[in-house]
Parts: C-alpha cells; sequence; structure tokens
C-alpha cells in the first residue's frame, strides 16, 4: 500500500516536472477518419428512396472509408495531412496514391495555406486566416480521456453540420480537416450528423521541428473565395448531371 | 493606458477560482452571443485566475467558464455604465467525483449535463438484441440494477420511469424497464424531479425524486417495403411479380415471387440486390488461392440456368416462347463480428422453341448444306439453397463457411426433320428424329476458408477447404430415320435408330489450398501458396436398340462406362513491390497433373482399358499497376492459363455414335497453353467530366487442343483431337466520354479492332482462319431538361474471314445497329418513352441483308398518394419484325437460323411501390 502511494505520488510528481518542461500545447495527434458511403448517397436528391434503400441494405454494413490523419501543432502554426505517405490494403501488400492534401494554419500570420488535389488538378490555396463560425453548447464528452465540449458550426458550401468536440485542457486553436479556431484542440469531428467522423486515436505532446512547415507547392494558386466557387460549381454540375460530387472533392 | 471613454466599448475582468477560493489557472473562458451561443471571443485565466476580454462591443454577452472537474460555469454579463464591467471572483463548483470518474471517464460517450440531469446517449452502450432497457440500465456508468430490478442511479433510488416524458404503466418503473426494448431507447435521462406530490399540490416541498426518462428512438433503422407489378396483354401474355422486405440495424428478411410468359427469365440485377441485400456481393469468397489473392477479391454469384447460385440478369429471352416462375426466400443477419445468411430458391422456365436453320459446311472439295426444321420444348426447374456464416473470431481470425445447393429436374422433347445437300443442290440425306428425355441433377458446393493474420504487420496466412459434388442421371429415347439417297446398298438406304438409354454421371472434388504472405521489407513482399485438388468422375451410360419386337437389347458399342481420378498439385511463389501506387509482381508457379481413367463398355467387364497421364507445366505471372497524378492509371500484365485434355478426348476409342460423325479420342494430348498479355491506360477527370479508357491485349496458344477433321467422300466426318502451336489474337480498345455541354449532353466513342487467326486440319491440310473485326460506337446523351431526353447509341461492326485452304469461302458482313430512347413528361405526372431498336445485318457473299426495326412505346401515369402506384401501357415491337435470326460463321462454316419469338403485343400494368415510384426521365449513370 506505502509503495503504492509512494509510485503515485512519483508518477505525480514525474507528470508535473514533465508537464513543466513539456507545456500541453505542442505535439501530434493522429486521428482516424471514417467516411460512411451509403450515408452520402443517401443525401443525393436524384436518387429516388428506392435506390437508397438498395444501397443501403446491400451496403450498409460495410461502407466505411478508413483513412488516419496527423496534425501537428503547436500555439503558432499547424499542419494537417495524412499520417501515412501511402494508401495500403491492411496488410500493407498493395498500395495506391493518395491526393495531395495539406491544411497548414499559420496563427503567428493569421495566415492559412492548403494544397487540394480534385476535380484534375492540384490547387494551393493561400489566403487569410478566419475561423470558422462556432457556437458552443452545454454537452461535455470524453475523447481519447480528454473532456471535450461541443461546439457546432456548419460548412455553407457544402451544406454540412458540422459539430466538434474541443479538449478544454490543450490550449491550442487547431484541429482536423479545415476546422480551428476554438479555445482547445478539437479531438473529435462530425461531419452532417455521421457522414464523416474523425477522432484523435493518439495524442503526442512533444517538441515540434518542422513539422508546421510546408512541403515544396507546386499548382495553381487560388484564393478562398476561387475555392469555395470551384466547389459550389462542381457540386451544382455534379447533382445536374447525376454523379456523386463526393468521388472528386473531399467531403 | 489612457483611454477616453469609448461608449460602444468596454472591458471585462473576472477571477475564476474554485469553491474554497483556491484560484483556477489556464481555466477556458469564452465570450458566447446569447441569443445563439455563438463563440465571439475566448481565452484562458493566469497564473492568479484572472481574466480579461479587452474592448468589447457594449452588448450583453454570455460568459461560459470551463475547467477539467468542474461543472461549466455560465451567467450573463450585461455590461456595466462604466469602461470596465469587474465580474469579481467567480466560483467553480467542483464536478462530483463520482460522476466525473465513473460517468464520464469510463462512458467515453456523449454525455450532455445540464444543470443536474445527465444524459446518456443509448447507442454508445451495446447490449446483445432482444435485450430489455433493464439491460441496457445496467451497462450505464452510475446506474445499478439489482437482482429484482430495483434501480438505483447516483446512490439514489429511482422513484420514477417515463418514457418520452410521460409515465409509463403507472407508477412501479420496473414495469418500463424490464418491458420496452432497450433496441428502441434512444437517449436515457437521469435527473431529480419534484415529488408527485409537489406537482399535485403546486407545493414544491422541496423532495426530488430520482427520475429516469427514455427517449425512444427515430424508426429510422427499421422498416419494411415491397413492390408489385401485374400486367396483362395482347397475345395472352400475363405477368406479375412481387418482392417485400424488412429490415432492421441487424437483420434483413425478404420474400420474392414473379411468373411471366414474357419471355422474362431471372432476377433483373435490381431485383436481386434486393433480395439478397448485405449477401448480394460477398468479398473474400474465392478459395483457390492464386497469384495475388491477398488483394480482397471480389465474388458476385449468379450466372445463367444451370448454376449453383441464383440467376441474374438473364433478361428478355429472344428466342422462342418461354414461361418463368420463380420464389425465393432470403434471410441475413449482419453485425460486425457475426454474418450469417440462407435462402432459399425455386425456378422454372418452360421453353418452346421452334428453329429453321441452313447451315453450310465447307470442304476443300466441296460443300455441305444442311437444312433443319426442329422444334424442342424444355422444362426445367431447380431448387436452390445457400447458406454462409461469416465469424470474426478476433482481431486476427476470421472464418468463412458457405454452402450451395441445386436440386434440378426437369424434361424435354426435340423433333427434327433434316435434309443433306451436297454442293447446294443434290438431296444426299433425310433425317426426322424424335427424342425425349428426363433428367435430374444434384449439385453441392460446401467452402471452409480460414484467414489469420500474424501480429507483425502484413504476415498472413489463408487456409480453405471445400468439398463439391454433381451429379446428373438422365433416361432418353432417340428415335430417328435416316434416308440416304446416294448408298451403294439397299440397307444403307435407310437406317432406322430406336434407342433408349440411361446415363448416370458423378462428380466428386475435394480442394484445398494455403496461401502465406510475408512481408521482407516495408516495400517488398513475398506470396506463397499452394493448391490441392481430387476430382473424381464416374459416367455410366447403358444403351438399348429396340428390335422390332420391342425388346430392348443392349447395345455394347454405344454403352460406356469410366471412371477418372484428376490429382490437381499447384506451387506458386511470387515477389510483390508496392509503394506508393506502384505495385509490382513477378512470379511463377509449378502445376501438376495426374490423371488416372478407366473404362469399358459396362462396370460388370472383365478387363477395362486405361488411360494414366500426368503433366507438370510451368506458369508465369506478372503484374504492374501505376497511379499516377489526378486520376490517371497504367496497369500491364501477363498471365498464362493451362487447360488439361479431358479423359473423353484422351481415350483411344472411337465414339460412333453419330454414324455421320465419329469420334477419336487422342491419348498423347498434352495440356494446352494460353499466353495473356495487356497493357491499358485510364484517366477521369472529374473537373471537366472526362474519362479515357485505352487498352491492347495479345494472346498466343501452344499445344492448343483442336479438332481436326477428316471428310469421307460420303460425308463421314471424323474428327480427332490434336495439339497445335501458333493459334494467337490481337487488339486493341479506345474508350472515352466527355460532355459537349456540362449536364445536358455527353458524348461517348469507343473503337475496338480484333484480329486472330486459329489453325486447324482439315483433310490433312493446315487450314489457318484470320478472322477480323472492327468496332465503332457512338453514344449521345441528351438531358437538356427535366421534361425531354434523349439517349442515342450508334455502333458499327465489320467482321472478315479469310480461310487459307480454300479463299473463294471468304466472306464479310456488317452488322450496324442503332438505338434511340426518349423520354418526354406530360403535365399531371404523365409520361410517354419510346424506344427504337433498329439492326442491320448484311453479308454479301450471300447476298444476306435483313433489316430490323423494333420499336417499344410506353406510356405511364404515376398516381396515388406518394407516388406510390403507377399505371403503364405498353406496345412491344410495334412493327412486329422480332424474328430470331441469327447468323453465325465458323471456320469452315456459316449458319442462319430462324426462331420465331415473342414479336408484338399490347401490355396493361400496374405497379405498387411502398417505397413510391420513380420516373425514367434519366437513364441511371454510374454515379
Amino acid at each position: 500500500m506505502k509503495t503504492n502511494v509512494l509510485v503515485l505520488l512519483m508518477c505525480l510528481w514525474a507528470d508535473m516536472a514533465w508537464g513543466q518542461l513539456q507545456p500541453k500545447d505542442e505535439g501530434v495527434v493522429t486521428y482516424e477518419r471514417v467516411q460512411y458511403w451509403t450515408k452520402i448517397y443517401a443525401r443525393l436528391t436524384y436518387l429516388s428512396q428506392e435506390e437508397k434503400d438498395r444501397m443501403k441494405l446491400t451496403w450498409g454494413s460495410d461502407d466505411e472509408w478508413k483513412l488516419k490523419m496527423k496534425l501537428s501543432f503547436n500555439p503558432r502554426a499547424s499542419l494537417y495531412t495524412y499520417e501515412s505517405e501511402q494508401g495500403e490494403t491492411e496488410d500493407g501488400s498493395y498500395s495506391w496514391r493518395q491526393d495531395e492534401f495539406v491544411i497548414q494554419r499559420d496563427f503567428e500570420k493569421s495566415k492559412k495555406t492548403e494544397i487540394h488535389e480534385m476535380l484534375g488538378k492540384t490547387y494551393i490555396l493561400e489566403d487569410s486566416l478566419a475561423a470558422p463560425d462556432w457556437k458552443i453548447l452545454n454537452q461535455i464528452k470524453e475523447v481519447n480521456g480528454y473532456l471535450c465540449m461541443k461546439a457546432v458550426s456548419e460548412d455553407t458550401t457544402k451544406k454540412q453540420k458540422i459539430v466538434a468536440w474541443f479538449a478544454q485542457d490543450i490550449a491550442v486553436s487547431a484541429g482536423p480537416e479545415q476546422y480551428f479556431g476554438l479555445p482547445g484542440l478539437i479531438m473529435e469531428l462530425d461531419i452532417n450528423d455521421g457522414d464523416v467522423l474523425i477522432t484523435a486515436t493518439k495524442v503526442e505532446f512533444k517538441k515540434l521541428d518542422k513539422e508546421t512547415a510546408l512541403p515544396k507547392l507546386k499548382g495553381k494558386r487560388i484564393t478562398e473565395k476561387t475555392y469555395t466557387q470551384l466547389l459550389w460549381k462542381h457540386i451544382d454540375e455534379s447533382i445536374k448531371a447525376r454523379r456523386n460530387p463526393y468521388w472528386a472533392i473531399r467531403y | 493606458m489612457a483611454h477616453g471613454q469609448t461608449p460602444n466599448k468596454f472591458s471585462i475582468r473576472g477571477i475564476v477560482s474554485d469553491t474554497n477560493k483556491v484560484t483556477l489557472p489556464s481555466a477556458t473562458v469564452m465570450l458566447l452571443s446569447p441569443k445563439d451561443s455563438a463563440l465571439i471571443n475566448f481565452g484562458r485565466t493566469n497564473d492568479k485566475g484572472e481574466f480579461e476580454f479587452k474592448n468589447v462591443r457594449r452588448g450583453e454577452y454570455l460568459l461560459k467558464i470551463t475547467y477539467v472537474g468542474y461543472l461549466p460555469h455560465q451567467q450573463t454579463i450585461t455590461p456595466a455604465d462604466e469602461a470596465v464591467t469587474e465580474l469579481g471572483t467567480i466560483k467553480m463548483r467542483e464536478l462530483n467525483k463520482d460522476l466525473y470518474e465513473v460517468v464520464i471517464k469510463t462512458a467515453r460517450a456523449p454525455l450532455s449535463i445540464k444543470g443536474d440531469m445527465i444524459e446518456y446517449d443509448a447507442s454508445s452502450f451495446k447490449v446483445p438484441p432482444g435485450s430489455t432497457v433493464e439491460d441496457l440500465l445496467k451497462k450505464l456508468p452510475g446506474v445499478q440494477v439489482d437482482e429484482n430490478g430495483n434501480i438505483k442511479a447516483q446512490g439514489q433510488d429511482v422513484k420514477k420511469v417515463t418514457v418520452d416524458g410521460k409515465s409509463f404503466f403507472g407508477s412501479d418503473p420496473k414495469l418500463a424497464t424490464k418491458n420496452l426494448s432497450a433496441q428502441a431507447v434512444s437517449k436515457v435521462q437521469v435527473f431529480n424531479d419534484k415529488s408527485e406530490q409537489s406537482k399535485i399540490t403546486g407545493v414544491d416541498d422541496g423532495k426530488k425524486e430520482k427520475t429516469v426518462n427514455l427517449e425512444l428512438k427515430e424508426e429510422f433503422k427499421k422498416g419494411g417495403f415491397g413492390k408489385v407489378t401485374g400486367g396483362i396483354g395482347t397475345q395472352e401474355r400475363v405477368e406479375l411479380k412481387a418482392n417485400y422486405n424488412k429490415f432492421n440495424a441487424k437483420e434483413q428478411f425478404s420474400i420474392i415471387g414473379l411468373g411471366n410468359n414474357t419471355n422474362q427469365t431471372g432476377l433483373s440485377f435490381d431485383d436481386y440486390q434486393d433480395f439478397r441485400g448485405s449477401q448480394s456481393f460477398s468479398w473474400g469468397d474465392e478459395a483457390d488461392f492464386g497469384f495475388g489473392s491477398n488483394t480482397r477479391s471480389f465474388y458476385f454469384g449468379g450466372d445463367d440456368g444451370e448454376g449453383i447460385s441464383i440467376p441474374v440478369g438473364g433478361g428478355a429471352r429472344d428466342r422462342g416462347f418461354t414461361k418463368s416462375y420463380a420464389a425465393g426466400i432470403n434471410y441475413n443477419y449482419d453485425t460486425k463480428k457475426t454474418k450469417f445468411s440462407s435462402n432459399y430458391y425455386f425456378s422454372q422456365a418452360d421453353q418452346t422453341v421452334n428453329t429453321l436453320l441452313s447451315r453450310e459446311n465447307f470442304f476443300p472439295n466441296g460443300s455441305v448444306k444442311t437444312i433443319d426444321n426442329n422444334n424442342r420444348f424444355n422444362a426445367n426447374g431447380n431448387h436452390r439453397a445457400s447458406l454462409r456464416y461469416e465469424k470474426t473470431l478476433d482481431s486476427l481470425n476470421t472464418l468463412i463457411v458457405i454452402g450451395n445447393g441445386r436440386y434440378g429436374n426437369g424434361n424435354s422433347t426435340f423433333g427434327s426433320a433434316q435434309q443433306l445437300f451436297r454442293n447446294s443442290d443434290v438431296k444426299t440425306r433425310q433425317t426426322t428424329i424424335d427424342n425425349a428425355s428426363k433428367f435430374n441433377s444434384f449439385a453441392l458446393t460446401s467452402t471452409l476458408i480460414y484467414r489469420h493474420k500474424f501480429k507483425k504487420k502484413g504476415r498472413n496466412f489463408a487456409f480453405s477447404a471445400a468439398y463439391n459434388i454433381n451429379n446428373a442421371d438422365g433416361r432418353n429415347r432417340q428415335q430417328s430415320l435416316n434416308e440416304l439417297f446416294q448408298a451403294s446398298t439397299v440397307n444403307d438406304i435407310l437406317r432406322n435408330i430406336n434407342q433408349r438409354d440411361t446415363s448416370l454421371s458423378r462428380q466428386n472434388q475435394l480442394k484445398s489450398s494455403l496461401f502465406y504472405l510475408e512481408p521482407l521489407s516495408k516495400k517488398f513482399f513475398w506470396e506463397t501458396f499452394y493448391n490441392f485438388s481430387l476430382r473424381k468422375i464416374e459416367v455410366d451410360r447403358n444403351l438399348s436398340d429396340i428390335l422390332s419386337s420391342d425388346q430392348p437389347r443392349r447395345n455394347d458399342t454405344l454403352s460406356q462406362y469410366y471412371t477418372t481420378d484428376y490429382v490437381y498439385n499447384r506451387l506458386g511463389t511470387s515477389i510483390r513491390y508496392s509503394f506508393k501506387g506502384l505495385n509490382i509482381s513477378v512470379g511463377l508457379a509449378g502445376q501438376h497433373f495426374n490423371l488416372d481413367g478407366q473404362f469399358a463398355t459396362d462396370q460388370t467387364a472383365r478387363s477395362f482399358g486405361r488411360v494414366q497421364r500426368s503433366f507438370l507445366v510451368w506458369v508465369p505471372n506478372a503484374s504492374f499497376n501505376y497511379d499516377l497524378k489526378n486520376n490517371k492509371y497504367i496497369y500491364s500484365s501477363y498471365d498464362a492459363n493451362v487447360r488439361e485434355p479431358s479423359t473423353r478426348d484422351l481415350q483411344p476409342v472411337i465414339d460412333n455414335s453419330n454414324p455421320l460423325f465419329i469420334r477419336e479420342g487422342n491419348p498423347n494430348l498434352v495440356p494446352q497453353v494460353t499466353h495473356d498479355f495487356s497493357v491499358g491506360y485510364n484517366s477521369f477527370d472529374a473537373g471537366s467530366f472526362t474519362n479515357i479508357y485505352v487498352s491492347a491485349n495479345y494472346e498466343y496458344m501452344v499445344n492448343q487442343i483442336v479438332y481436326n477433321q477428316n471428310i469421307s467422300s460420303n460425308l463421314v466426318t471424323r474428327t480427332r483431337p490434336e495439339n497445335i502451336s501458333g493459334g494467337q489474337s490481337y487488339g486493341t480498345y479506345i474508350g472515352m466520354g466527355f460532355p459537349l455541354k456540362k449536364t445536358k449532353a455527353t458524348l461517348n466513342l469507343n473503337s475496338s479492332l480484333n484480329f486472330g487467326n486459329s489453325l486447324t486440319f482439315i483433310n490433312d491440310v493446315l487450314n489457318k482462319t484470320q478472322t477480323n473485326g472492327y468496332n465503332l460506337g457512338l453514344r449521345l446523351d441528351l438531358t437538356p431538361s427535366e421534361i425531354f431526353t434523349f439517349y442515342g447509341n450508334a455502333r458499327w461492326f465489320l467482321n472478315t474471314t479469310k480461310y487459307s485452304i480454300n479463299s473463294a469461302q471468304n466472306q464479310q458482313f456488317t452488322n450496324t445497329t442503332y438505338t434511340g430512347e426518349m423520354n418526354i413528361k406530360l403535365p399531371k405526372e404523365i409520361y410517354f418513352s419510346s424506344r427504337l431498336n433498329y439492326r442491320i445485318f448484311k453479308n454479301e457473299r450471300f447476298g444476306f441483308e435483313q433489316n430490323q426495326p423494333i420499336l417499344t412505346l410506353s406510356v405511364y401515369k404515376i398516381i396515388m398518394k406518394d407516388k406510390k402506384g403507377e399505371i403503364r401501357l405498353t406496345a412491344n415491337d410495334v412493327f412486329n419484325q422480332t424474328q430470331g435470326i441469327t447468323q453465325n460463321v465458323g471456320a469452315n462454316f456459316i449458319s442462319n437460323e430462324t426462331t420465331p419469338t415473342l414479336a408484338r403485343y399490347f401490355m396493361l400494368s400496374f405497379t405498387y411501390n411502398m417505397r413510391g415510384v420513380t420516373n425514367q426521365m434519366r437513364k441511371r449513370n454510374n454515379w
């Protein structure tokens, strides 16, 4: 019993000492991003109820598309991209190329840089940083060991409801995908009632070196406004042409 | 800081502490808009627990402070007149330790804490199907249920259980929790309610009662739907089809039934998917592991007619007249760990086909023309049942068990009047046939697959075992009368055949496969597989001639008994490289066949003939796949396919059951190897909606098994299988699709070219048949508005065939098809649809030209509430042009066949679809 208390105390001490050396505001979060295709198809207005039900019954229990993502963060900047440099089967023996995708936030200069390979081109989106409009709700839950509060927002281009769960005790305003600007780090992101669920599976606090630095930028440079227009036009045309827009752009 | 008074800005200051006045540094402080909780600003308290929002716009705010381990604090701020609004010390209440540790930490589920109410999300707490709410409550942290069903929440007795806020079954809380299904509950709320007494009196006596409220789920996951279509038409045509599905989150149940005499056989693809639900397609059911079989292979059950799985996509039969009936029942159970599926399906097809066939065979020294007027009736019924069970034993082990069975029986009659002419005009023979048979068959396949993943990433092992049975029995009657007009003896002028036979065939197969994948490094993998198969075949045919006295006499020449054991072993290995979308694999397999056959005229024979052969073939394999930027892909592959000779071809016996067509075996045959090369490129540009596909393939045959022919002067053909190398074929395909005007007009073009030559010996002269095919297709989709759509399709096909031994027989034909489909939306939910299929077939050498315009018109109106009904009038084949004409060109023959088939008829039909009827203005594309 005594030794237990001692160990506990030592742990606490170690934790505090470490805590002092390493503030909990710099490190890398690993997220699991799961996309449910049949839920997304169920939102396509041009499909009949019969077609949606057929898809749901056939694929509903097997429509998860999982992807590991990582977010490197500190109070100055954050960078979000794939965890692995390639897409691969579970055993790794077959691989595929991933579309270029980098979301960088420079909180110091209030600037954002994003690389999107979509619609047959690579775009470099550069613009000033403007946080989404968040509403803070009363619910709390724990995600991966962190007590989180609920915040909601909306993607007006893709018409998506956004729910973010942010950690109260990681005082960094970063988050996965294009979301940020909350009093704490976003640990879970729910896009459109569970169509996509992004959950932190590992949080590692460490001193970052160049993890938030941008890779070489090669592509067509656009602003936020042009980016939104591109998406809007593509979604509109795809729906009219009866195609799922989200095969060619990120949901 | 010498600011003047700014009337429209102010600052907010405060200190955060706990109830013991200990300050809380790094607490999150948020400023929200009071009307919608929108986040306006946020910050953290400093070391002394202080916070300040400077220069915020004057107005009311909601201040929210959170700190781990404390209840969130919330207050409304009304700005004071001064520049700074001092809030003083804000005391945070500690979150009940039990509540925090037990409820929030262990539940990890979305919990709402609204004042003293805790809300649990029921879906986050897994309970087995059929569980009651009591079972669910037992799982909730902070809630206890004793053996009598009494509930305690946070240590206090629960006095009341409500459902959607209303009392349930009176005052006993257990009644609700013991009777209500956990599946129906979406949220569980635990809170302190005023006592019943205070509610009645309206005087708050300060007593609180622990209350549990159950919020019920919207029934979105549970449902049922069905559809029924019935039609009645001219020419005595009728059709009826109905299906019904019932499902919840885990189970799917469906039934289907159909019957028609409109030549629609089998289920449509959509019907099949509705019927089989989550088990329509199976992944990883391939049990014969081979090159690249660690990738998740896709298996789709379904073939036409006599296969083991449910026939799908049979569509319309364009030969003769068919009556079809089918009925089936399916049940699936699906969870992440266990998947179970079972179904039974019965189908019956009665087909009547009357054919006028004209066939001309060409030989070095002339030709033979056959005119055959025959009628065939086939009645065939099949019962099919299948079971599939998949269990994820744990994160590393998976087991799949599959069983499929089919029992079929049927009968057929065949009558024919044949005439043979030599060199087109000299009548040499006339035959009349009157055959009948009865048959039944039984097939069973059973498969077990076990997959194991090792802890080391990429290391994989799989084992499979299968046992298959395929049996068939039949009783046949052969009656025919042959008249030979050029026979030299009187005996030869008339040949009368009157035979009865029984045939039996038994086939059993035991198979097993092993697969192992080892990661050599991050990018290199080594895979190995082994396949074993033992197949036993037994065939017994007993034939008797019926003498003029009606007495049967066994015919030893035509009776046959044989057994064969095939043992097959294959061991293969390959090295695989995979990195960032570049996948290369190179491998080699050795295949060993061993064949041991015995044959005699009957199983009681004293001595048996014997065929014993074994072969070893080396089979290389290579593949290359590369993903380029922006959805462009290149691929290439090489593989070799081996076909072993059949026992029948190997038996050194002469089969003269048809005296005009004598077959001879060849015990020296070796396996045939086909080498296949292919290369291709695909690209999809989602921005411009443009697709491009380009591919080329080449095939080379080594030791191809061909049937060489020798035709005697009296037109008796003898064939013998032989190996020959050098047959080859190659082809290219180009396809592209792009919008002419985005969302309004799309054009698709495709072209394929195919060249091939095949080799056969005819009367000991090598004949090389060169066949070239040129194909060009064009498709135009016009979708200008919601009220008009048009889909046009054109296809041109040119085929040329050249024969080295007789260039006079060289020929070419063209086949052109134009299809147009037009849909018009009229007012009042009335739709008009027309489809024209115009086919032109030309063969100049034979002076043959056929024009066949088939027009189908329909008008339909969507009726009833929620568009659930549809009434439709269809005119099929308005010009009555369906003639069932087919022309076939072979190495040394050409045939032309006319089969009267269901042509013009009108049908009035009604559909009721519980999910609503959708108009067919737009064709489904690939989404």
